[in-house]
């Protein structure tokens, strides 16, 4: 079964006034595993999708599915519950708590989920470390390079054990050597644990490494390629 | 709950300068609040404590019509059942019977209008504190003719000096003028200078042998061993007595009745406006720490963090900060009355203008712990309110925020 499935949504802003098409009958369905971006110019919906997939707009039609659960459906508060058990979010920039150190930040979505205490934090430790941040543990957002942050941001994702991972332009604020740092965490984690990882992306270093990319233009998937991984693309970056 | 404690409590401390100006702010409206109703309670107390102890007591008992009318004729109807009734109530301390009449009071010097009050010195030491305010010479008991004393406003408006000799003339019961002379034998002040003006004080005995042949009584003047009970003593007398009217403290001095509630209304006043502004600081500094978090709150909800817990950690920061201001801000209140009312706070600087309307002049600042924790009652709950809009907010806050620029 997809881990994510959407069938023909639309999203028109002002449909009242000056309608607005950022999504036009898209369909898209992403399987367990999957390491896609989504690309495109400047508004052609790629964050209105990715808002759309995460369960945090609805469409003006059409349906979502994630798992067998249609998302269309829900509540503010029942999309706001199943956001909390089944996607994590890794945002362009970082938007860590920043009155809670990097253990506090990887543990918080886990005290929000009700996980007990010594398993957050041995969880929260694990994290910490698999993305190379395990001497960082106690420092806050402000004490960390924009790469570490982002790092922390991929951290608490993975945090709740989601069913997926949202990243919206991941790369966008950092330094190339800090994005390809990254980028291999996540390649990592996808490949080891198969997390499905769907981000938005105007980096053709991230493009570069995706094995699927969904081109959006004017609101519509105008392309959707899968790709063999270019090993040495990856090298020579 | 703990996670949203933590939350909120760094959160406060985030932008330590804001808060720490709110703290301050907090701390000082409460601190001035405190004092303010402090030094109102004490004030209206002493004064009605002054007015009840030193003349009027708990209760008093009168001719039905004297106290309109002045009439000398208006005596109490036979006292003996009433004094004993008074003498066998439990609940009666002491009693003390006055005669009272209106006369002119003559000096070399001019005449003036005065009310002559007969009093035993007796029973009225074991009943009032009257005595207490005499500044200078004897209270009506010393061993000279026809004593009297007098307030230093009016012995000063006639030159008169303790030994001098004055003439009291007044309507006697039968409608004849008396005059008879008096002499001077002690000087009091009593707080209000109106009355000090007004008044003078002779020998219970001595006027009743001037007013009729028989010895008779205008007043009787009753402390009790509870203020409290003093309605239900009124009612019984009235209810067991012809010819005769009970009243207490706050039905002959309806002005302290009013001054109690007029007080209780500038306290409120004051509470109020200290609250206000306490609220829309709140208001403000919460305002703005949501309108600089904004796009927090958005990746908070964007993450699953329910809108309730939103809700409540933007009121919790507030009520944390609120309560942290209250504690240091009750703490100096509390400090600073313990002081004062030890010290008492002179206001010798208003002294001629308020003497003058019979308030004391050295107050001695007053709370209890009901106004103490209704103030605090008060401030937690203003803050709730000021807090509940900023709250809504964020709980309105847009999951897409997250997204936004800054």
């Amino acid at each position: 079964m997809a881990v994510i499935r959407t069938e023909k949504i639309c999203k028109v802003y002002n449909p009242d006034t000056i309608p607005v098409h950022a999504l036009k009958d898209v369909s898209i369905q992403v399987e367990k595993g999957e390491f896609t971006s989504l690309v495109g110019p400047s508004g052609s919906g790629k964050t209105t999708l990715l808002n759309m997939l995460g369960a945090l707009d609805m469409p003006s039609s059409g349906k979502s599915f994630i798992g067998d659960v249609e998302v269309t459906r829900l509540s503010d508060r029942e999309r706001i519950r199943f956001r909390l058990h089944n996607i994590g979010f890794v945002f362009q920039h970082y938007n860590l708590i920043p009155v809670f150190t990097a253990r506090e930040n990887v543990s918080f979505i886990m005290m929000l989920q009700g996980v007990g205490q010594r398993e957050l934090l041995e969880r929260a430790d694990e994290l910490l470390e698999s993305v190379g941040l395990g001497d960082r543990k106690d420092a806050r957002p402000h004490e960390l390079s924009g790469g570490q942050q982002q790092r922390v941001a991929v951290a608490r994702a993975l945090a709740s054990k989601p069913r997926f991972i949202l990243a919206d332009e991941p790369t966008a604020n950092l330094d190339t050597k800090a994005a390809m740092n990254l980028l291999d965490i996540m390649e990592k984690m996808n490949e080891e644990q198969e997390v499905t990882f769907i981000f938005s992306t105007h980096d053709q270093r991230v493009i570069k490494r995706a094995r699927r990319v969904v081109t959006l233009v004017d609101g519509a998937v105008h392309s959707d390629e899968t790709t063999a991984v270019d090993s040495a693309v990856k090298d020579n970056q | 709950m703990k996670i949203l404690l933590k939350i909120a409590w760094r959160n406060i401390w985030r932008n330590k300068g804001r808060s720490a100006a709110l703290l301050t702010a907090i701390v000082i409206g409460l601190w001035a609040g405190v004092l303010t109703v402090g030094l109102m309670t004490g004030l209206l107390d002493q004064r009605i404590d002054n007015l009840i102890d030193s003349e009027i007591a708990h209760l008093q008992v009168h001719h039905p019509e004297f106290r309109e009318e002045h009439r000398p004729e208006m005596v109490l109807p036979d006292v003996t059942e009433l004094i004993e009734w008074l003498d066998d109530h439990e609940s009666v301390r002491s009693y003390t019977a006055r005669s009272i009449v209106e006369g002119m009071f003559q000096s070399p010097v001019k005449t003036s209008g005065v009310r002559i009050m007969g009093v035993d010195p007796d029973r009225e030491r074991k009943t009032t504190t009257f005595h207490e305010n005499i500044v200078s010479g004897d209270y009506v008991d010393v061993d000279i003719r026809n004593p009297v004393i007098l307030g230093l406003e009016l012995a000063e408006e006639h030159n008169i000096e303790i030994g001098h000799r004055i003439v009291l003339t007044f309507e006697q019961l039968d409608g004849d003028l008396a005059s008879a002379a008096f002499n001077v034998s002690g000087f009091f002040r009593s707080g209000s200078t109106q009355y000090d003006r007004g008044n003078v004080i002779v020998n219970l005995t001595d006027l009743q042998a001037l007013l009729s042949e028989e010895p008779v009584f205008h007043e009787i003047a009753v402390v009790l061993h509870d203020i409290e009970e003093a309605e239900s003593a009124v009612m019984a007398i009235n209810e067991q007595f012809d010819g005769l009217v009970a009243q207490t403290w706050d039905q002959l001095s309806p002005e302290l009745g009013t001054l109690v509630l007029l007080g209780s209304f500038m306290l409120f006043i004051v509470t109020m406006v200290i609250m206000i502004a306490l609220a829309f600081g709140i208001l403000n500094t919460m305002l703005m720490a949501l309108f600089e978090r904004i796009r927090e709150i958005g990746m908070l909800i964007s993450i699953g963090m329910s809108r309730i817990r939103v809700f409540f950690m933007i009121v919790l920061e507030a009520v944390m900060l609120t309560i942290s201001g209250a504690v240091i801000g009750m703490a100096l209140a509390w400090g600073t009355i313990l002081i004062l009312n030890r010290e008492g706070v002179d206001l010798a600087i208003f002294a001629g203008g308020i003497e003058e309307i019979g308030w004391p002049t050295v107050i001695y600042p007053a709370i209890t712990m009901g106004e103490f924790f209704s103030i605090t009652l008060v401030v937690i709950t203003m803050t709730l309110l000021a807090t509940l809009y900023p709250a809504y907010k964020a709980f309105r806050v847009n999951p897409m925020e997250v997204e936004k620029d800054t």
